[in-house]
C-alpha cells in the first residue's frame, strides 16, 4: 500500500504544543526502547508458529508447530498490529500514516493488547490444565516476547497529562490534602495518565475525494469482517482474548490518531458513510446465513433501537426515564392485543403492521404524557423517581390483569402467547424466503424489518436534534432557568421529547412482540436477568455515549453480546451494570463514543487549550448544524 | 379483620416503617438536593447486617438480649454503606451536571442489591428473620404483634430523638443552616462536609432500624425488599414535603393508613371490584404519588414550591 501523505507536514507540530509533557515509564536509552518493542513484536510473532502446549485439551488446538491457531491468531494480529504502528510511530518511510500521531502512547496501548492476550492465554492453559508444566517453549517464547514489547514500549517517550502547576488544590483528596505523602503519590498517579485526547493529526479530508469513500468502505467492511469473527468464536477463552485486543486495541488507534482522521472522513462524508453502513448492516444476515447469528442480531437491534430512543429523553433533554421498558411494554401489549393472537382478549381484530406500529406507539405516548405532565413540571429528581414508579407498577398491573385479581386483559403472568408472524406487504416474515443463493429466516426476516425501524428512529433522533426543538432540548439539559429565561417552554419541549422517547419505545415493542411470539410481564421491569430491563437500557446509553447515535446502539451492542458470549458471567451481570455506571460517572462520565458538546460539559474545571477540540461524535453539530 | 381500626392500625405500623427510610431520604434531599435511590438498600443492607450479628451469636442467648447487637449490627452495616457512598461516589460528583449523581445513585443500588443476592450466604431466596416472642395480643378489635409495637416504639423514639437533635445540638442547627444555605452556612464556619456525611450517617441508621423492625414484623427478609420499599419511603417523604423531617412521617403514616384502606376498602366501589386487595395496593400508591405531583407538589408540609431548576 502506498503511504498516504497525511502525516508528513504534522511532524513537528506534536513537539510545539505548549503544556505538553512526555517520558518515559522506565527510562532508558532510545534506541534500546526502540529495539526491544521491535525485538518484541518479532518474537511473539514468531512465537504464534509455535506450539505452546503439549495437549489438545486446552481448546483451539495450541499444540501445532507451523502455522498459528485458536488464541494464538489473537496475538499474532495484536503484535504485527502493534509492530507496524511502533515502525509508523519513529518514522519509518511508507508506515507513518499508521501513526499519525506519532505518539509512542498508540505502541504502548497496542504492547499492552498483546501482553494481555498473550498472558491470558499462557495463564489460562497453566490454570486450566494445572501448571506451568503444561507449557511447550513456544507458550514461554510467547510470554518473553508480550513482556519484552510492553517493557520496551514502556521505555518510549509517553506522553503524558502536563504537570500541575505549583500549589495546585486537590479539593478531592478532602482533609487527606494535608498529608505529604498522600498528595505526592495522588500528583504522580494524576500525571501518570496518558494525554493524547489534543494531539494533532494531518486533515484527512485533505484526501482525493474518492480514496475518501474508498477508505469509509474499506473501514466498514472490516469492522463487519471483526465483529462477524468476534461473534463466531465458539468457545468463551477465545472470545476473552479477542474482547481483549479489540477493546485495548482500539484505544491504542484512538491514540494513533487514526480513529480521529476516520472521524473526519465520516463527518465530511456524512451521506455516504450513512449508506455505506446501512448497506453494511443489511449485508449481515446475508454474510452470516444462520439463524442463531440473525436472532442475535434482531435482539440487538431492538436493545439498540430502544436504548437510542431513551437516548432522547436522556442524552438530549437530561431527563432520567428509569422506567423505559415499560414503554416498550405498553407497545408490546397493545401490538399484541391487536396481532389476532387467540389468546388477546379481541382474538378476531387482526391488524396489518403499519396499523399495529401505531397503535403501539399511540398507547405508549399516551402513558408517556399521563406519566410526564404532572412530573415534568417538577425537578428532574422526581421524573426519574415516577417513572421507576411506573416501571414496577406496570408489571405488577399487568401481572394482575388476569381475570383473576384483576379484569381479564393481559392473562397475567402466563402473558399473551402465539403471536402471528407478521406480514408485510404479502411477506410473511415467519417463513424463509430465498433470494438467489442466499436464504433468509425468520430472524433474518425480522432483523431486516428491525433495521428498518432503527434507520426511522436514527432519522428522527438526528432530525429531531438538528432542529428548533432539538436545540431547546439541549439548551434545557444544560440550564433550565437559562433556556426558560430564553423563552423556551420547559414543560412542553421536554413533554414533547418524553413522549416521543416512549412512542419510539413502543414502536421498537411491537416489533418485539412478534418476533418473541408472545408477551409476558417479566421482561418489562427495572432490573432483571434478561434485557430489555431499563437497567440494561440506562447503562447501555451511558456506557455508549449519551447525547449520541451511535454510543447507544454500541453500548447496547456490547453489553448484549458480551454476556451471551461469556455465560459464566451472566450471574454477574446486574451487579456488573450498577458497578459500571458508578465508575463511569466518576471517570468517564461522556461514555465511550463522546459527544463534543457533552464531554466539555462533564469537564469544564479541566482545562482544554483553544484549537484543541476534543475527539468526539458530532451527531450533534453545534455551529454547522445548518451545513 | 377487616374493620376500620384495624386498617388503620395497620397503615400506622406500616406507615412508621416507611416513614423511618423516608427520614434518610429527606434528609440528604434537604441539604444536597440529591435523590440517593440507593436508601431503599441501604435499608437492605441494614436488615441483613442484623441477621449476620444474630447467626453469629451463641445458641439460646435470649432474643431481647440478642436484639441490641442486632441493631448495633444493622446500623454499623447500613451508616458505613451510606458514608461509604457519599465519600466515594456522590462527593467527586458535586459539581457535575444533575444526571451524573442520580444515575450513580441507581448504579449504587442496583450493585449493593446485586451483592447481597451474589455473596450473602445463600440469600438468593427469601432468609428467615427471628422473631419476638409471644402471641399478638387484642387491643379492643385490634389485633397487634410484637412486631409491631417494636415498630411504633421505635418509629416514636427515633423521631423524637431525631427532633431533639435537630433543634438543640448545635451540629443539628448546623444542619438546618446548610439546608437553607449552603454557602452562607459555610462562610459562618459550618464544616459542610461533615454535616453531609452526618446527614447519610443518621438517614443509615434510621434505614436500618426499619430493616431491623421490618425482618421483625415479617419474619423474613429478601435481597430485593429495598427496591419496593425505597419507592414507598420515597413516595412517603414527597407526600410529607421533601426536605421536612416531620413530614416524612406524616407522609410514612398517610401513605401506610391510605395503602391499607385502599386494600381493604376499593373494591368496595362499585364498578372497582376487581382493583382492591393486595396486589392492588402499590397501584394505589402510586395513583396517590402522581396526585400529590399534580396537586401539592410541595408535599402535606412542605412551604417551598418545589424548585423549577
Amino acid at each position: 500500500m502506498t503511504d498516504i501523505p497525511l502525516a508528513t507536514a504534522e511532524a513537528a507540530v506534536a513537539g510545539t504544543d505548549t503544556g505538553r509533557r512526555a517520558a518515559p515509564y522506565l527510562p532508558m536509552p532510545r534506541t534500546a526502547a526502540r529495539a526491544a518493542t521491535l525485538a518484541g513484536a518479532v518474537i511473539s510473532i514468531a512465537s504464534t508458529f509455535m506450539s505452546w502446549t503439549y495437549t489438545t485439551d486446552f481448546p483451539g488446538d495450541l499444540t501445532v508447530s507451523g502455522y498459528p491457531g485458536g488464541l494464538q491468531i489473537m496475538t499474532l494480529i495484536a503484535a504485527i498490529l502493534t509492530g507496524v504502528v511502533a515502525l509508523g510511530a519513529f518514522g519509518t518511510p511508507g508506515l507513518r500514516w499508521l501513526n499519525p500521531s506519532r505518539s509512542p502512547n498508540s505502541v504502548l496501548l497496542l504492547a499492552l493488547a498483546t501482553l494481555g492476550t498473550t498472558w491470558y492465554t499462557v495463564i489460562d492453559i497453566a490454570a486450566k490444565l494445572g501448571g506451568f508444566a503444561n507449557l511447550d517453549p513456544g507458550g514461554f517464547v510467547a510470554f518473553i516476547g508480550a513482556l519484552v514489547l510492553f517493557a520496551g514500549a514502556l521505555g518510549l517517550p509517553i506522553d503524558r497529562r502536563p504537570q500541575e502547576p505549583a500549589g495546585a488544590e486537590y479539593y478531592e483528596l478532602g482533609r487527606f490534602e494535608k498529608y505529604a505523602a498522600v498528595v505526592r503519590t495522588y500528583v504522580w498517579l494524576r500525571e501518570a495518565r496518558l494525554h493524547h485526547s489534543d494531539l494533532r493529526v494531518a486533515d484527512a479530508r485533505k484526501l482525493n475525494p474518492w480514496l475518501q469513500r474508498l477508505v469509509i468502505v474499506v473501514v466498514y467492511a472490516l469492522g463487519l469482517k471483526i465483529l462477524t469473527f468476534g461473534l463466531a468464536t465458539d468457545y468463551s477463552d477465545i472470545f476473552i482474548g479477542y474482547l481483549i485486543v479489540v477493546a485495548v486495541g482500539f484505544w491504542g488507534l484512538g491514540a494513533s490518531g487514526l480513529l480521529k482522521q476516520f472521524q473526519q472522513l465520516t463527518h465530511r462524508n456524512r451521506r455516504f458513510s450513512a449508506t455505506v453502513g446501512v448497506i453494511a448492516a443489511i449485508a449481515y444476515p446475508f454474510v452470516q446465513n444462520n439463524e442463531h447469528w440473525a436472532n442475535l442480531g434482531v435482539s440487538v437491534l431492538i436493545v439498540g433501537t430502544v436504548a437510542l430512543g431513551l437516548n432522547i429523553v436522556v442524552g438530549l433533554t437530561g431527563l432520567l426515564d428509569l422506567g423505559y421498558v415499560a414503554f416498550l411494554g405498553v407497545g408490546a401489549y397493545a401490538a399484541a392485543l391487536v396481532s389476532g393472537s387467540q389468546f388477546s382478549i379481541w382474538s378476531g381484530v387482526q391488524f396489518p403492521f403499519w396499523a399495529a406500529a401505531i397503535t403501539g406507539m399511540v398507547a405508549a405516548c399516551v402513558f408517556g404524557v399521563l406519566i410526564g405532565a404532572p412530573t415534568l413540571r417538577l425537578r428532574g429528581d422526581y421524573l426519574a423517581i415516577v417513572t421507576l414508579g411506573f416501571g414496577e407498577i406496570f408489571r405488577i398491573v399487568v401481572r394482575n390483569l388476569d381475570g383473576v385479581s384483576g379484569p381479564k386483559i393481559t392473562n397475567g403472568p402466563n402473558g399473551i402467547a402465539q403471536i402471528p408472524d407478521l406480514s408485510v406487504f404479502g411477506y410473511n416474515l415467519g417463513d424463509n424466503h430465498s433470494m438467489g443463493s442466499f436464504t433468509l429466516g425468520r430472524f433474518a426476516n425480522y432483523y431486516l424489518l428491525m433495521l428498518l425501524i432503527t434507520v426511522i428512529v436514527v432519522l428522527v433522533f438526528t432530525r429531531a436534534a438538528d432542529s428548533r426543538i432539538g436545540r431547546s432540548w439541549i439548551a434545557i439539559r444544560e440550564d433550565e432557568t437559562a433556556a426558560t429565561a430564553m423563552g423556551i417552554n420547559g414543560f412542553r419541549v421536554k413533554l414533547v421529547a418524553f413522549a416521543l422517547g416512549a412512542s419510539l419505545a413502543g414502536l421498537a415493542g411491537t416489533v418485539f412482540a412478534h418476533v418473541t411470539n408472545s408477551v409476558v410481564p417479566d421482561p418489562y421491569q427495572f432490573s432483571g436477568p434478561v434485557p430489555p430491563n431499563s437497567a440494561f437500557l440506562l447503562a447501555a446509553v451511558v456506557l455508549g455515549g449519551m447525547g449520541t447515535v451511535s454510543g447507544p446502539i454500541l453500548g447496547a451492542a456490547l453489553l448484549y453480546v458480551i454476556p451471551e458470549k461469556l455465560d459464566f458471567l451472566s450471574k454477574y451481570e446486574l451487579f456488573a451494570f450498577g458497578l459500571a455506571l458508578v465508575l463511569i460517572m466518576r471517570f468517564r462520565p461522556e461514555g465511550i463514543i463522546p459527544n463534543r458538546r457533552r464531554q466539555l460539559e462533564f469537564h469544564e474545571d479541566e482545562e482544554l487549550a483553544p484549537g484543541n477540540r476534543p475527539m468526539g461524535d458530532d451527531t450533534v453539530p453545534a455551529a454547522t448544524a445548518g451545513a | 379483620m377487616h374493620t376500620l381500626p384495624q386498617q388503620l392500625a395497620n397503615g400506622l405500623f406500616i406507615g412508621s416503617m416507611y416513614g423511618l427510610i423516608a427520614i434518610g431520604y429527606t434528609m440528604v434531599y434537604g441539604i444536597v438536593q440529591l435523590i440517593n435511590f440507593a436508601h431503599g438498600e441501604i435499608y437492605m443492607t441494614g436488615a441483613f447486617g442484623a441477621l449476620a450479628v444474630y447467626t453469629n451469636l451463641p445458641d439460646g442467648m435470649s432474643i431481647w438480649a440478642a436484639l441490641p447487637l442486632m441493631l448495633a449490627g444493622g446500623a454499623i452495616v447500613a451508616v458505613l454503606i451510606a458514608v461509604g457512598a457519599e465519600r466515594l461516589a456522590y462527593r467527586p460528583l458535586r459539581n457535575a451536571p444533575r444526571l451524573a449523581p442520580l444515575i450513580t445513585a441507581i448504579g449504587l443500588s442496583l450493585a449493593l442489591q446485586q451483592a447481597v443476592f451474589l455473596w450473602y450466604p445463600h440469600a438468593t431466596a427469601g432468609k428467615h428473620f427471628p422473631q419476638l416472642p409471644g402471641d399478638g395480643f387484642d387491643i379492643g378489635s385490634v389485633s397487634v404483634a410484637p412486631g409491631d409495637i417494636f415498630l411504633v416504639v421505635a418509629a416514636v423514639v427515633c423521631m423524637s430523638a431525631l427532633a431533639t437533635f435537630v433543634r438543640t445540638s448545635r451540629t443539628g442547627r448546623a444542619m438546618q443552616a446548610t439546608a437553607q444555605d449552603p454557602d452562607t452556612a459555610q462562610l459562618m464556619g459550618i464544616d459542610t462536609n461533615r454535616i453531609i456525611v452526618i446527614a447519610f450517617a443518621i438517614g443509615g441508621l434510621f434505614a436500618a432500624v426499619a430493616g431491623l423492625a421490618s425482618g421483625l414484623k415479617y419474619g423474613q427478609i429478601k435481597y430485593d425488599m429495598g427496591f419496593q420499599a425505597g419507592l414507598k419511603a420515597f413516595t412517603a417523604a414527597v407526600l410529607g414535603g421533601i426536605g421536612n423531617i416531620y413530614g416524612a412521617m406524616l407522609g410514612g403514616v398517610v401513605l401506610g393508613i391510605a395503602e391499607s384502606c385502599a386494600s381493604a376498602y376499593i373494591s368496595n366501589i362499585p364498578g372497582m371490584q376487581q382493583l382492591g386487595g393486595e396486589g392492588w395496593k402499590n397501584v394505589w400508591a402510586f395513583v396517590l404519588l402522581i396526585i400529590v405531583l399534580l396537586l401539592r407538589p410541595q408535599g402535606l408540609l412542605g412551604e417551598r414550591v418545589a424548585d423549577r431548576a
